[in-house]
């Protein structure tokens, strides 16, 4: 209904094309930016500096973020010592830090990286640290009885039983580094989507800025299938 | 026919209280002045009403419970910690879902540094033994609830257990497979000759597998009487009929109602 109000609007005058592109001027501006890129930079470069940002900093993210949570899973004076913390920095909005990783980290990569890897880390901890919470204490005590040493029980059993909500810690966490890409990338960048965006909207390019929104949105729709469809390989064992 | 020598296995005048989490909360006094013995490569049953402190003691030997006063001993020695010395059969088979069969019966044996063409040996007997050959790449969640169980006791067959401690794990099955599962029970014992205490609430099956019973009271669970079981092995289910048999039975059920009709509250 939307696109038919969009299309019919545009053709009849009703919109004024300049507020609401019209759909031959966002076609054009499309074919435009996939030949001859934007901004001194190809399509594809745009595309895949935020994709390597993203995954960079969402593999980061994980890397610290997975071990920390079965730690404060495990030990409860871990998580007494943490949580408070986390739970006091997690909801501030990761563009509130953006003056300060500016101040401290300057404008290069490193900057961006770091507050995806930061937006990633939260949600993988958490979801992690539940994850461990919830592993049944029968599987804790059958590894012990088989002689498991602490570190195997962490390595062999808590992993593995997590990984259900590990995974959702990683859904999200991969929707909102994506998301976060958009906000690192008004750090000075001179590639990547959020760039085109910011960039597209200081000269008035509407039809680049709705572009700019639209690939991110389909990128980020493929990122969740591409996980949705490890979760049914990975764990499948769930018997669900 | 208890076998010679020292004690596998021995409970010394074992009393456990579990403390309430908070204050106000009355303590529980679940095992009193309990004293068993195994002797090596016997089996014995210890039958109660539900709620009388079996599974604790169970937990007292697994090691992953200390006994409030009293001594548990495995080889003379006092039980400190779990070890697959002493491995226990989970009444819910504990087996990893996210391992298949093949994994699952090898795990123990793989994280404790036995090797390779070895244990890929005995995990191919124990899957036999255990009737899953066939089943190696399958998961839990396609396997039925004996299945389960015979992944449980395979993984312990491959650590050539000294002492096996059955926590009811026939319990949720039907009589038909539970009949299955207590002879291949027997045809393990045979096999691997394991030290077996077996915890249940199945008079028949105690009878069928032991060659002595212990009897408990309820709460707070004592030792009310051990019963030798005459039979002599190999034993077939025909044994469940007979009329010794029967009679032993009746002697422990009446024994069971009976503490069970005293030591309610009036």
């Amino acid at each position: 209904m939307l696109l038919l109000g969009w299309v019919v609007g545009s053709q009849l005058g009703w919109i004024d094309p300049f507020v609401l592109p019209t759909p031959g001027q966002l076609g054009a501006s499309l074919w435009k930016f996939v030949t001859q890129g934007y901004e001194n930079h190809s399509f594809l470069a745009h595309v895949l500096a935020s994709l390597f940002r993203t995954s960079t900093g969402f593999a980061i993210g994980v890397l610290a973020g997975v071990p920390v949570g079965l730690l404060m899973g495990y030990f409860p004076s871990v998580n007494a010592v943490l949580s408070p913390l986390f739970a006091f920095i997690r909801p501030i909005p990761v563009i509130a830090f953006i003056p300060l990783v500016i101040l401290y980290f300057g404008i290069g990569e490193f900057s961006k990286i770091l507050l995806i890897s930061v937006t990633a880390f939260w949600y993988i901890v958490l979801n992690t640290a539940n994850g461990v919470r919830s592993v049944p204490a029968l599987f804790v005590q059958a590894a012990e009885n088989l002689g498991l040493s602490r570190g195997q029980l962490f390595r062999h059993v808590m992993l593995p039983a997590s990984m259900p909500f590990i995974m959702v810690g990683l859904k999200t966490a991969a929707a909102l580094s994506w998301a976060v890409v958009v906000a690192a990338e008004l750090i000075a960048a001179q590639r990547g989507l959020g760039h085109v965006i910011m960039d597209a909207g200081t000269f008035f390019n509407i039809p680049m800025v709705y572009i700019g929104i639209g690939l991110i949105g389909i990128i980020g729709l493929g990122l969740e299938r591409a996980l949705t469809y490890m979760e049914t390989r990975l764990l499948h064992w769930q018997g669900k | 026919m208890a076998a010679p020598g020292a004690p596998r296995l021995e409970l010394r005048d074992v009393t456990h209280v579990f403390r309430a989490p908070v204050p106000g909360v009355p303590d529980t006094l679940a095992l009193e002045g309990v004293s068993l013995v195994l002797y090596d490569r016997e089996i014995v049953s210890l039958v109660g009403p539900s709620g009388c402190g079996k599974t604790t003691i169970l937990n007292l030997i697994g090691g992953f419970v200390k006994a409030s006063t009293g001594h548990v001993l495995m080889s003379g020695r006092e039980v400190e910690r779990a070890g697959p010395d002493r491995l226990v059969v989970f009444q819910s088979p504990a087996v990893f879902p996210w391992l298949n069969v093949w994994d699952n019966v090898t795990f123990g044996a793989k994280h404790r540094g036995v090797h390779g063409r070895e244990y890929e040996e005995r995990a191919r007997a124990a899957l036999t033994s255990a009737r899953l050959t066939g089943f190696e790449k399958h998961y839990p969640y396609q396997l039925s609830g004996g299945m389960r169980q015979r992944v449980q006791i395979a993984r312990c067959l491959m650590l050539d257990p000294e002492v096996m401690l059955l926590d009811e794990p026939f319990g949720a099955l039907d009589a038909q497979t539970r009949l299955d599962m207590q002879e291949w029970l027997l045809d393990v014992h045979v096999a691997y000759h394991p030290t077996i205490l077996s915890i249940t609430h199945d008079v028949d099956e105690a009878l069928f597998l032991s060659e002595r019973v212990y009897v408990m009271t309820p709460r707070p669970g004592r030792i009310q009487a051990e019963f030798v079981v005459p039979f002599g092995r190999p034993r077939t289910i025909d044994l469940l009929g007979s009329v010794d048999f029967v009679r032993l039975k009746a002697e422990i059920l009446r024994l069971l109602h009976r503490a069970d009709r005293d030591g309610r509250p009036a």
